[in-house]
């Protein structure tokens, strides 16, 4: 299978590449000019909201829709068909074929990603034993519930031991548990050396597990890199008090630009190169102070920062 | 190419091991058979019916030749039941026949004059138009040999002419090939082997094509399309299901090919139909095969390529008409070829991909064309399965798009373009 292991670049260097990855779908341009590296052995969170053309680029790079313009290379060499075999792939459209049974179906996909029929087989039996679904083996896939089926794609995704996964808009229809259980799957993957790389506009499930992010708006990357460098790069910073009679922050604190009430406290959002510290005084004059906080910023503080940033840039 | 077998494996198994298909195959026989055989029942049924002919003859020289005729032709089940005039009441007798006609006592009534043999005239009362059927084959024939003999006797013709005179022609054909080998040949029967292997085709390619149709929307309404395409190309995708799912109807045709010829070694006719092994010349086996397949997969992946583009089967009727026209345009093109094989119009028809399984084997089995422009009908075909297959990957990458919005002709000819 392509590529094996040794072919793989270490650890931390770009394994897959954007550059300049462009597609338009009549007059609408979803994704504009997209450079983008993944270093190998990362959580990267590809993140945006809804309609900033993260799917079509996963779809890009996924050989599903044919990109105008741009390269996309892993490893270093240009993707093609073969080498997506080493991907494993769930979409946001995604299902099974109702009427086959759990182990055919799951050792058919596996097949399909190169894996021969004896070997594909041997390794659905596994995964299905790993999922708690032993006993569903000869079941049609109808016969399950929507929790289980979510665990049967779970297991596509993984089972042809790919070197890169690409999650899209995955936690969207999941229950509590399935997202607990591929959230360690990610990080289990992650662990054994896998690249995962998914699409999500739930920023705070993403700030959770990512270790490296892309932020993308209306088809363009407006941010990148490593988390703490991101977060390095927004020295936004917020603060979050209570007082013990659960009184209001005063109205003329230094340094304050936004207040905001959230889980029984106060988030008070510091203009740049505020010092939390200088707030204090007036924080504990106001009352008995309860909780005073340093936060560092939200993915969704930056994220609406990044895009503030990108509009007045584009603007000026 | 190991995706490609992956799928046809998967295609296949799937149907083959279906419960449908299992009856399918126990009752397709079954019921192609009823549409021959009951109609050739349901005919001989009725003639077995008894019917009573009341008849007045004049005379009385006519009815007990006619009944020896009817004997002779093994007519026992029409009964002629004599209405005698009586002395200077002739016009009485025919009313009374005419009344027993429209009550019903009678099916149908005859009435002889009395110089038959000279005026050769006759009278046919029916109540219903369907005793027209037995005056035409029973009494028609009856009494022309009635008259012919009579009018030979009155000539004073002796037996041994009437015989030689009454004599047709005596037709012995041969096709004459280029090897100059002449074969006896029954033109009838050649022509309905072809017609009937004509209709294997044309229905075997609607069934099927039909499968694949839906086989692919199926791949949109369980949304398995992406993780699919991310796995194997849209072409060999295609391409995979299209054979997978051929395989399969050609295993059921199969088992009935061999049930068919089995059955055939037997001595037993199916349907009233058995099969001139000498009008299965190598070249006529050999086209059969090739254009059954060419045939089969180019419609195959044409109706693929549209079910690549609906989301459901509702949507895929507009697209349904302008295909099957493709295949019933040649069925009434056929009589065109028939009449004139090697005409520049059926030349050029039947090398029209669409049209050549059904017009190309006509023209094989009727008069065998040169062989090389057999060759390239085969090229076009394969060619134009090549293009379909390409095309119907094309249109479904592009259908993964249009999820909810139903395909209209314009952007199917966008998608083609681009």
């Amino acid at each position: 299978m392509f590529p094996v292991a040794d072919d793989l670049p270490p650890v931390g260097s770009p394994l897959l590449e954007l550059h300049g990855v462009s597609k338009a779908y009549g007059a609408k341009q979803a994704v504009r000019d997209v450079t983008l590296r993944i270093p190998r052995g990362s959580i990267y969170g590809f993140l945006g909201p809804n309609g900033a053309g993260k799917t079509t680029t996963i779809r890009g790079i996924m050989r599903i829709v044919l990109p105008d313009s741009g390269e996309i290379t892993m490893a270093g060499r240009p993707l093609d068909r073969r080498s997506l075999d080493a991907i494993g792939y769930l979409p946001e459209e995604r299902g099974l074929y109702r009427k086959m049974k759990c182990r055919e179906q799951l050792a058919y996909l596996a097949e399909l990603k190169g894996v021969p029929h004896r070997e594909a087989l041997a390794r659905a039996d596994a995964w299905l034993d790993r999922m708690d679904l032993g006993d569903y083996r000869d079941k049609r896939v109808d016969s399950l519930s929507k929790g289980m089926q979510q665990k049967i794609q779970f297991s596509a995704t993984f089972i042809h031991e790919p070197v890169l996964v690409i999650l899209d808009e995955v936690f969207s229809g999941l229950d509590p548990l399935n997202i607990e259980l591929l959230r360690g799957m990610i990080l289990e993957q992650q662990q054994r050396g896998v690249t995962v790389l998914f699409s999500t506009h739930m920023l705070a499930e993403a700030e959770k597990i990512c270790d490296s992010i892309c932020l993308i708006e209306d088809g363009r990357v407006i941010l990148d890199g490593s988390l703490d460098r991101v977060r390095a790069d927004f020295p936004l910073r917020s603060v979050r008090v209570a007082w013990a009679d659960g009184a209001a922050p005063p109205d003329d604190l230094p340094g304050v630009v936004a207040r905001e009430r959230s889980e029984g406290a106060w988030r008070l959002t510091l203009a740049e190169g505020a010092d939390p510290q200088a707030l204090l005084p007036a924080l504990s004059a106001a009352g008995r102070l309860t909780l005073f906080a340093a936060n560092r910023p939200s993915l969704s503080e930056i994220f609406l920062a990044a895009v503030q940033r990108h509009r007045q840039e584009v603007s000026a | 190419m190991s995706k490609v077998l992956t799928i046809v494996r998967k295609e296949y198994l799937e149907r083959v091991r279906s419960k449908s298909f299992l009856i399918g195959t126990l009752l397709g026989p079954a019921l192609m058979s009823m549409f021959v055989v009951l109609p050739v029942l349901l005919s001989s049924a009725g003639s077995e019916n008894a019917r009573t002919v009341g008849v007045i003859d004049a005379d009385g020289s006519v009815l007990p030749r006619l009944e020896a005729e009817l004997a002779d032709q093994g007519r026992d089940n029409v009964t002629l039941v004599p209405f005698a005039a009586e002395p200077g009441r002739g016009q009485d007798a025919e009313a009374r026949l005419r009344g027993a006609v429209a009550s019903g006592e009678v099916d149908a009534g005859l009435v002889i004059v009395p110089d038959f043999i000279a005026t050769g005239k006759a009278t046919f009362l029916n109540r219903s138009v369907s005793a027209m059927v037995m005056r035409d084959e029973v009494f028609r024939p009856a009494l022309d040999r009635i008259l012919r003999e009579g009018r030979f006797a009155a000539a004073a013709i002796p037996d041994s002419m009437f015989s030689y005179l009454s004599r047709g022609t005596a037709w012995e054909s041969f096709t004459v090939s280029e090897e100059g080998v002449q074969e006896k040949q029954n033109e009838e029967a050649v022509f309905i082997a072809a017609i009937a292997l004509i209709m294997i085709i044309y229905i075997m390619v609607l069934m099927y094509g039909n499968h694949t149709l839906t086989a692919v929307i199926e791949e949109k309404s369980s949304r398995m399309v992406e993780l699919l395409l991310a796995s194997v190309s849209p072409g060999n995708l295609m391409l995979g299901k299209v054979l997978g799912i051929g395989l399969a109807g050609l295993t059921q045709f199969g088992v009935w090919a061999v049930a068919f010829l089995a059955m055939s070694q037997q001595g037993v006719s199916v349907g009233g139909f058995s099969l001139d092994v000498n009008f299965l010349t190598p070249v006529v086996l050999v086209s059969f095969v090739m254009f059954f397949l060419l045939g089969f997969f180019l419609y195959a992946t044409l109706y693929a390529g549209i079910g690549a583009m609906c989301n459901s089967v509702q949507d895929s009727q507009q697209f349904h008409g302008p295909l099957t026209m493709g295949l019933v345009l040649p069925m009434m093109l056929l009589s065109l070829v028939l009449r004139a094989p090697d005409s520049t119009v059926s030349t050029v028809l039947s090398l029209v991909p669409l049209f050549s399984p059904v017009l190309m084997f006509m023209r094989v089995c009727v008069e065998t064309p040169p062989l090389w422009q057999i060759a390239l009908s085969w090229v076009l075909l394969g060619a134009s399965i090549w293009l379909a297959a390409r095309a119907a990957g094309k249109l479904f990458r592009m259908g993964i798009l249009m999820y909810g919005a139903s395909p209209t002709w314009a952007s199917l000819m966008k998608v083609l373009r681009d």
